[in-house]
């Protein structure tokens, strides 16, 4: 498991409702490019670890990935062939909620050909369609 | 220089988010225009005139409200949940004379020569705040970074600003530095830093075998 939370509150969580747009962190703050969710979905940690090594193998130790997105929600599920009952099952994974307009990976200090092949190459990881971003330099 | 734009208005006489979304749909954008002591106005622009003003950089329109004429400067933007569309734009009143604090984009130019050496180029920020003449607002300030080795960094302080034009921005704030990355991690190094499971907060562990039977 590639990323998961060093601490949390309770070990297994309800699945919530994922509805509405992303109205933080939709604009690209650390780099000069991003990669902007256009759908709802969860973003398993193996979808975004899958995106990181794309684009930093990609970039050849340019440039700098920022990853804006954590895999905060565990994701329980029982075991094969297990009668109903006896409680919840185990955490499987972690994921992430996206929602449209979450810029979900971000990269700087490369030219905008680099970081667009490279954000491709993240893009094709992702269960969600996606967009290439630039940081809006002025207002 | 900053270049202008004049835009035709319309006083909008209903408030509101049902009445802002019916301006949208008609293909204006609401705006406000507030400031010099005056009372605010609601208003509406043409959206083409005012997103191509936008996408040459004008920071300053002329606002035409009936026969009367208002210099101003766009102080804010709202955009939808995607960063594409423009809901509303505050206009603030000035004069040409007064002398304004504004934040301008901070540009990077030249390939550094750290860069050769396995360097990259990070920039901290890229906003810089300013004071200076409503005619002498730049576009953007560029900063050469070609003489960059690694190691090196550019603070506020270093950078060199047109005529007629202050620094706000506190100038110990770095800006720009040249540094060497450090190698990514492999997925095994990540997964090797991290536990099996993570810690519940506040859930009391269970004494091991070996512990358990000391207490007895």
């Amino acid at each position: 498991m590639a990323m998961m939370p060093k601490r949390v509150k309770y070990r297994k969580s309800q699945r919530g409702k994922m509805k509405g747009n992303a109205h933080r962190s939709n604009y690209v703050a650390f780099g000069e490019y991003g990669l902007q969710a256009l759908e709802t979905s969860w973003v398993t940690a193996k979808h975004i670890e899958a995106g990181r090594v794309a684009a930093t193998h990609y970039l050849h130790r340019e440039g700098k990935v920022y990853i804006r997105i954590f895999p905060c929600k565990p994701v329980s599920s029982k075991p094969l062939e297990t009668r109903m009952g006896k409680g919840k099952g185990e955490t499987e994974f972690w994921t992430a909620t996206v929602k449209p307009g979450q810029v979900c990976f971000e990269i700087g200090g490369v030219d905008e050909d680099v970081a667009k092949q490279a954000l491709v190459r993240v893009a094709h990881k992702m269960p969600i369609k996606c967009r290439f971003v630039r940081r809006r330099h002025s207002l | 220089m900053a270049k202008e734009l004049l835009l035709k208005a319309e006083i909008r006489e209903k408030t509101g988010s049902n009445s802002v979304k019916q301006v949208l749909k008609q293909g204006r954008i609401p705006a406000v225009i507030y400031g010099h002591k005056e009372e605010p106005i609601a208003i509406s622009l043409e959206e083409h005139n005012f997103m191509e003003g936008l996408h040459h950089g004008l920071r300053l329109i002329d606002v035409q409200l009936g026969k009367k004429k208002q210099k101003t400067l766009i102080k804010e933007l709202q955009y939808d949940c995607l960063g594409k569309k423009v809901l509303h734009a505050d206009l603030m009143r000035i004069d040409v004379t007064e002398v304004l604090k504004i934040t301008v984009p901070l540009e990077i130019k030249g390939s550094a020569a750290g860069m050769h050496d396995g360097g990259i180029i990070e920039q901290h920020s890229n906003k810089l705040e300013i004071e200076c003449l409503a005619t002498d607002i730049p576009k953007s300030i560029v900063v050469s970074v070609k003489n960059m080795k690694i190691g090196d960094s550019i603070h506020a302080r270093d950078i060199q600003l047109p005529e007629g034009v202050k620094l706000v921005t506190s100038p110990e704030i770095l800006m720009v530095s040249c540094h060497v990355v450090v190698e990514a991690k492999t997925t095994e190094q990540i997964e090797m830093e991290l536990p099996a499971a993570p810690e519940v907060i506040g859930e009391v562990k269970e004494p091991e075998e070996g512990e358990a039977e000391e207490k007895k």
